[in-house]
């Protein structure tokens, strides 16, 4: 992420710099907000304290932790089905020329539309139950995949294929040997956005049909008027959405190891 | 290093000269000619498919109007509806175009600044990364806890969801200058200034368009999570309330808008992007998206 071309201080006290800041930025603001909230006395409906936060925590942790098991469980399901979807059908795509031919510019296009304005028909046609957020999730984090896959199996290097071709290497060969081998940091890529998509897929689908899950969780304890709880709520979405953020990161970090070694 | 997106097929073929008594030339347009067409024609027969199977599935099966109605009644209605959608399409549209705005102006400001002082980027940069990866739609509710109903709050949430992309792209772009061309300015006694304009700005170009082609589908759907949370006007508040009285064939004629506007404000940025490039871009990084 550096590109200075002279490094002016010592590496240790670079670290320390890298470190301490984001953190003590982090705690200034929760010491600022905290400290805000007490003296300007916000009421705790508009902006709870962090403390009110914490609280909320232990009051009702268990019914968060039962609620987050819920929508993490779905947004993992939905994640990796849309991974082994959005593989298949590039895949699909990748080796037929006339495939990609005809689905390419459809999949573009939807790629761009706002998908979010589709949810309510997934509620319309699906229920209410789990199958219709799944589906909504699965569809919203499909697309990001399968473009990204399919542009990592075109961007192969053509002389590489060339030569295999020349070698008398099969096309699975050459597939096996070259295309995928490109095609895996793009599929990570594409990966790392459906992790975020599929949980915010989810959540949509809770915040429309809501009957369990964190998105109705929070839509009724913003009913209540119970912000702090609010607030908990999102922080353990925010959780399960890093959670599900390392899967393909660390998967990306294994299959490089396994890969290149 | 521009990468050609030729098809497989067209790669592993034998090389052209070889081919019968033609010259290479004219077999290579004939080929580019045929693969243009195919590339117009096949995706507009597999939509008239798609779409003769809707309208003569839906027909023969007897599928109750509640779950799907033929796209003949969707474009009806979207034709009898037109004035009351468009209307309703107004502050949507305006909304995402504001939201859109601000989050650009904000984003590239803020990722200059981030460039600018390694120190303020220390500081921020983590929680950036952290703000772009979390489910930033689970906070909607708390933005009509604080904005209200009205359209700051819509407003709000937009700029919330579409600005973090930008700034990780305005970044990551202005980092991305070629070192070598930094040395190049520097040596030809190029103020800081001066190569920022010259030689940063150009080069982050393709990653900070990047960003706002993302940025500009958040900023609606932003707008369209506010309309469905809120319910106060726009086509997001028709496509709740139609679905809630079972109005599909409206729904569906909403949705169609809606994407089409969303399409329409992803082309335009596209254009401006071209635009630009055009004036001012780098041949060298432009092809490495």
């Amino acid at each position: 992420m550096t590109t200075g071309p002279a490094i002016r201080h010592k590496p240790s006290s670079e670290t320390a710099y890298t470190l301490g800041l984001p953190i003590g930025l982090g705690v200034a603001v929760l010491i600022g907000w905290q400290l805000a909230v007490r003296l300007a006395g916000i009421s705790p409906v508009i902006l709870p304290a962090p403390s009110d936060i914490v609280q909320s925590f232990g009051g009702v942790g268990g019914e968060l932790l039962r609620q987050g098991w819920v929508t993490g469980f779905e947004a993992l399901f939905a994640f990796v089905l849309s991974c082994l979807f959005g593989v298949a059908a590039a895949l699909f795509l990748g080796f037929s020329t006339v495939a990609f031919e005809t689905f390419y510019p459809g999949l573009v296009v939807f790629q761009i539309i706002p998908k979010i304005a589709l949810a309510p028909l997934f509620t319309f046609w699906l229920g209410i139950a789990a199958t219709s957020r799944l589906s909504y999730a699965l569809f919203i984090s499909f697309f990001p995949v399968t473009l990204a896959t399919m542009t990592g199996l075109k961007r192969a290097d053509t002389n590489a294929l060339r030569l295999c071709h020349a070698l008398g290497a099969s096309r699975l060969q050459a597939f096996v040997a070259v295309q995928i081998p490109y095609a895996l940091p793009y599929f990570f890529s594409g990966a790392k956005v459906a992790a975020t998509m599929s949980i915010i897929g989810i959540v949509i689908g809770e915040f429309i049909s809501a009957n369990a899950g964190l998105g109705y969780y929070i839509l009724r304890a913003q009913s209540y008027s119970e912000t702090a709880h609010m607030f908990a709520a999102i922080l353990v979405l925010c959780g399960i959405g890093l959670l599900l953020y390392i899967i393909p990161v660390q998967a990306e970090r294994w299959v490089r190891r396994w890969w290149w070694d | 290093m521009k990468q050609t997106m030729a098809p497989l097929d067209l790669m592993l073929r034998p090389p052209i000269a070889d081919r019968g008594g033609r010259s290479a030339a004219l077999v290579l347009r004939g080929m580019k000619t045929v693969q243009f067409g195919r590339r117009i024609v096949l995706p507009c027969l597999l939509a008239a498919t798609l779409l003769c199977a809707w309208e003569f599935g839906t027909r023969l099966a007897h599928l109750s109007p509640l779950i799907i109605v033929p796209p003949s009644a969707v474009l009806s209605v979207l034709m009898a509806s037109y004035a009351i959608l468009m209307q309703q399409a107004v502050p949507t549209v305006v909304e995402t175009l504001i939201g859109f705005a601000l989050a650009a102006a904000i984003g590239i400001m803020l990722g200059t600044a981030l460039v600018l002082s390694r120190r303020v980027r220390q500081a921020l940069y983590p929680h950036v990364l952290t703000f772009q990866l979390i489910p930033k739609i689970a906070l909607a509710p708390l933005f009509i806890v604080w904005f209200g109903v009205g359209p700051t709050s819509r407003l709000s949430l937009a700029v919330f969801m579409a600005f973090f992309p930008v700034v990780i792209s305005t970044l990551t772009g202005l980092l991305s200058a070629d070192r070598n061309a930094m040395r190049m300015a520097r040596a030809m006694m190029a103020s800081p200034w001066q190569s920022f304009i010259s030689v940063r700005v150009p080069f982050a170009l393709p990653h900070i368009f990047a960003g706002l082609k993302v940025a500009v589908t958040m900023a609606m759907i932003g707008v369209i999570v506010g309309e469905f949370v809120t319910a106060q006007a726009g086509l997001g508040y028709i496509i709740m309330m139609a679905s809630s009285a079972g109005d599909t064939a409206l729904v569906l004629a909403a949705i169609i808008l809606l994407c089409g506007f969303g399409l329409l404000l992803y082309g335009a940025v596209a254009l401006a992007e071209w635009l630009i490039d055009r004036r001012m871009g780098v041949s060298i990084t432009s092809s490495e998206f």
